[in-house]
């Protein structure tokens, strides 16, 4: 009789092959192969990057509406129910402590939104190098009557079969314990986004959404005085010196309320009361990352972790947006060029205005502003208009720091007043953050992806 | 967290009959060809008498919807109006009988001089210097109105209600009025570059419906539009599962206008073609079309190609189309595997064993395009034939929803068949 593998074998394969799985990881992907048996390096991680989705619990402010908002049930700081993915990759054994996936198993409940930004270098035929994306599904704490599957859609991937597109119904979706491995070989350079397609209107509503993008093949050349590219323009015009995500989702509190109460709502009632760019809201969005693994940050940005847990470590006194790590500040020296990646995963078109620095729309839908007999159609404006599913490549140059002391202030915020109250009069808040515009050689350059530097 | 026996056993029977329909010897007889199961369905001609009326559509709830719709006088009352298919260059006339107990009328956005009964049509109002009553010369209930003009652009155009509009275009009265290029049927405009694979053109109606208005109209009650909320949103006036139905699906009998895409992968030698989606929106906000797996190129919009004043090129590539209330794009579209994968050139991880995954309603069991595998047992697929469902839907995602029922509305698929010769029914 054939015996299966099964998980459990998986799993007790995955913790006997840890030790050689720590310094294998490491090596090239074909000395790994090479020096690997295939089931060791299946069960041992053959992954770029390992994500978990769950559910946990994130924070909006006040005002405070009963009894949606705190949710009863949110444990102090947060508020409010969410599902998410959290980038796992990195985690490693304790000695004496957890295996590095007893840590991600006990990640289960401790969601991130949005989810990790990670990247991925444009295909090579003349070098080509698979991207592989193992997923795992921890379940639904909350929720344990759901035996909800999930999946990662790479939102915009072109001529991808339905096996890596992560639409259920054309596919497989990874039930609660399982595992499946994407594969990607990008071939169109660009801002994409990425969310779980099981159920997606609750699920990418819920918070299991992020960017993805695909660095161009021409990154490290030098066109123009720049090494790094939106697009592979053959001549500087994508050039940046810095880039940052302006990622977008909402919260409808009654939905969120209602998902973890084991509640119904009509969707056609949707109503975002806040509206989120990288996951938090104005003014939380001016309030710096948490501390990054900045040498891990090869291929996503990598949050900190509590070696012991595994747990996302927030910057003190910053504990309440311990599962909302990332910043929306942009900050950045006069002259400069800086790349703006927006994607919205809400339901509803942005209206992202740069009051007093205007922007040149370079791609779209990851998709360099060209058209097929090569004219260029980039343009200037100072509002860019982004709906659900789309994705904008924004540049804009830093204007002449104005020689007073401290930064200049650009305000950069979604127009569409009545989406981004914060529950609040005035407008002032939801999808709102700031570009600081500082002189020259005054805060060096980015150290990493949507690096800012506060003062 | 929502789950429906109900829409998948739906689903199944839609797929079952579908299945029986296109194995039966009737169609494998020529008619097929003008009637296909998928892709637009031209009305022809140069003279067409529609008519104003009411009827019933089903909705994806299994609830049925009082409408108000255009339909071919002696056609039976049909949701959405008829795709006028006509020629550039052609004088059309268009004969509009009013079976509604309102005056109603049709407006052409894009067309230019249009005449009503003979006279250049002109905006009513209501007694002189009132206020607009009608955008153009209206028939009054029982009566009729004749509309001409000459198509002197290709394109994509809407036609709809130009009496009080907000509420009968809600209600459903418009349709879609395509004009052929002089440059040939398998062009969307007169542009070489926008040249398709003629069995490869489809048509992409977005509508939303307050159920609580046509509750009111059924009723003869009066209904406040600006209580106006939608609460259904439509493809070619049906909600999935029912968008993927074939076109004159037998249980659909007022609905004759599936929205399933069934193209085969492009090919340079065999298909070089691309397909061709030409998307209107008749509701009243933005829908963001989102086609997974390939970026549209958008080469027209409103009946205008996507041009510079030299010819020059303009048009551009989206994966998520967002398409403006009165708007038409047109968009051209292929898809292939990228890596060719197959079992001979197969994916680069270990697939997982079936019993461990979540298996999807399509899904035929293989990573690879035309082969299908044994499913665990207890697993049901739709699958046919290894052939690929790619989905295609609106990421305004609170919209994917028919009142209550989640996952509904706005969604299809672009079925891609294996190459010929395949083994697909």
């Amino acid at each position: 009789m054939k015996k299966h593998f099964s998980r459990r074998d998986f799993l007790k394969l995955a913790g006997g092959a840890a030790a050689t799985v720590a310094g294998v990881s490491l090596l090239p992907q074909f000395l790994r192969k090479t020096l690997m048996p295939d089931q060791v390096v299946n069960a041992a991680g053959d992954y770029d990057l390992y994500f978990a989705g769950t559910d946990g619990w994130m924070y909006n402010p006040p005002p405070y509406i009963s009894p949606y908002h705190p949710d009863v049930l949110a444990p102090a700081p947060f508020t409010n129910y969410m599902f998410g993915f959290r980038d796992v990759t990195h985690y490693v054994d304790s000695v004496g402590g957890p295996t590095a996936e007893e840590k991600v198993q006990n990640q289960k409940m401790k969601a991130q939104h949005n989810a990790p930004f990670f990247w991925v270098n444009q295909f090579d035929p003349g070098n080509p190098v698979d991207f592989k994306l193992q997923v795992t599904n921890l379940g639904l704490q909350i929720r344990p009557d759901l035996t909800d599957p999930h999946t990662l859609h790479w939102h915009g991937f072109r001529n991808v079969i339905p096996f890596f597109d992560g639409e259920p119904t054309g596919s497989v979706a990874i039930p609660t314990g399982g595992f499946f491995t994407y594969v990607y070989r990008p071939r169109d350079p660009g801002t994409y986004m990425y969310h779980c397609h099981v159920e997606d209107v609750e699920h990418v509503h819920m918070g299991m959404t992020g960017i993805v993008f695909v660095r161009p093949l021409q990154d490290g050349q030098s066109f123009g005085g720049f090494t790094k590219f939106a697009y592979n323009d053959g001549d500087g015009s994508t050039g940046y010196d810095r880039e940052f995500p302006m990622f977008m989702s909402e919260v409808w509190l009654k939905a969120r309320w209602n998902g973890a109460h084991i509640q119904e709502h009509l969707w056609a009632d949707f109503k975002a009361d806040f509206s989120l760019l990288n996951g938090r809201v104005y003014p939380d969005t001016l309030l710096p990352n948490s501390p990054i693994d900045v040498a891990a940050s090869t291929k996503s940005l990598v949050i900190q972790t509590d070696p012991d847990t595994g747990d996302l470590i927030p910057n003190a006194g910053l504990e309440h947006l311990q599962s909302q790590p990332h910043s929306a500040l942009v900050t950045c020296e006069e002259g400069e060029r800086v790349l703006l990646r927006f994607a919205n995963l809400g339901f509803r078109e942005a209206a992202m205005t740069l009051a007093g620095i205007k922007m040149r729309v370079v791609g779209r839908d990851a998709t360099p502003m060209q058209s097929r007999d090569g004219t260029d159609t980039s343009y200037y404006t100072d509002t860019v208009l982004v709906g659900a599913g789309e994705s904008f490549d924004v540049i804009f140059e830093a204007p002449p720091h104005s020689g007073g002391s401290g930064p200049d202030t650009y305000v950069l915020y979604n127009r569409r007043y009545t989406q981004v109250s914060n529950l609040s009069d005035g407008g002032a808040a939801g999808q709102r953050t700031e570009v600081r515009v500082y002189p020259n050689g005054a805060i060096g350059p980015q150290a990493y992806f949507n690096d800012a530097v506060l003062y | 967290m929502h789950t429906s026996n109900f829409k998948w056993l739906r689903l199944a029977l839609i797929l079952l009959l579908g299945l029986l329909a296109a194995g039966s010897p009737a169609n494998t007889q020529p008619a097929k060809a003008q009637s296909p199961s998928t892709g637009m369905i031209c009305t022809t001609g140069t003279n067409f008498s529609l008519t104003a009326e009411s009827g019933h559509i089903m909705m994806p709830d299994m609830t049925t919807m009082f409408m108000w719709s255009y339909g071919l006088a002696g056609g039976g009352f049909q949701h959405p109006g008829p795709v006028l298919c006509v020629d550039e260059g052609d004088t059309v006339t268009i004969i509009l009988q009013n079976f509604l107990n309102t005056p109603t009328s049709i407006i052409f956005p894009g067309q230019e001089e249009v005449m009503a009964n003979g006279v250049p049509a002109q905006p009513e109002f209501n007694g002189p210097g009132g206020t607009l009553s009608s955008m153009t010369t209206s028939a009054p209930p029982s009566g009729s109105v004749t509309y001409s003009f000459v198509a002197s652009r290709p394109g994509t155009f809407i036609y709809e209600s130009g009496t009080d509009t907000k509420k009968q275009v809600a209600m459903g009265l418009f349709g879609a009025l395509v004009v052929r290029p002089a440059m040939g049927a398998d062009y969307v405009y007169n542009r070489s570059d926008s040249q398709f694979t003629s069995s490869e053109e489809f048509i992409a109606i977005l509508s939303e419906i307050d159920p609580y208005l046509h509750q009111a109209m059924e009723q003869g009650l009066n209904f406040n539009m600006n209580n106006y909320r939608a609460r259904y949103w439509m493809i070619n006036g049906r909600g999935f599962p029912d968008s993927i139905a074939d076109n004159g699906a037998s249980w659909l009998p007022s609905q004759p206008y599936g929205a399933l895409a069934r193209i085969y992968p492009y090919d340079a030698g065999t298909h070089p073609y691309p397909a061709v989606e030409r998307f209107i929106n008749v509701g009243t906000e933005d829908y963001p079309f989102h086609p997974h797996g390939q970026n549209g190129i958008v080469i027209g919009r409103d009946g205008n190609p996507l041009e510079g004043p030299g010819g020059e090129d303009t048009s551009f590539e989206k994966f998520a189309v967002n398409i403006g209330p009165g708007q038409t794009w047109d968009v051209l579209f292929k898809w292939h595997d990228a890596e060719n994968y197959s079992p001979s050139n197969p994916v680069p991880i270990t697939v997982p064993d079936l019993v461990n995954v979540a298996l999807g309603e399509f899904f035929g069991g293989s990573p690879y395009l035309g082969v299908t595998e044994t499913l665990p047992p207890g697993s049901t697929t739709l699958n046919q034939c290894g052939e690929y469902y790619i989905i295609s839907h609106n990421h305004a995602l609170h919209q994917l929803d028919a009142w209550g029922q989640p996952m509904s509305g706005p969604i299809t698929y672009l079925r891609i068949d294996p190459p010929l010769p395949n083994s697909c029914p």
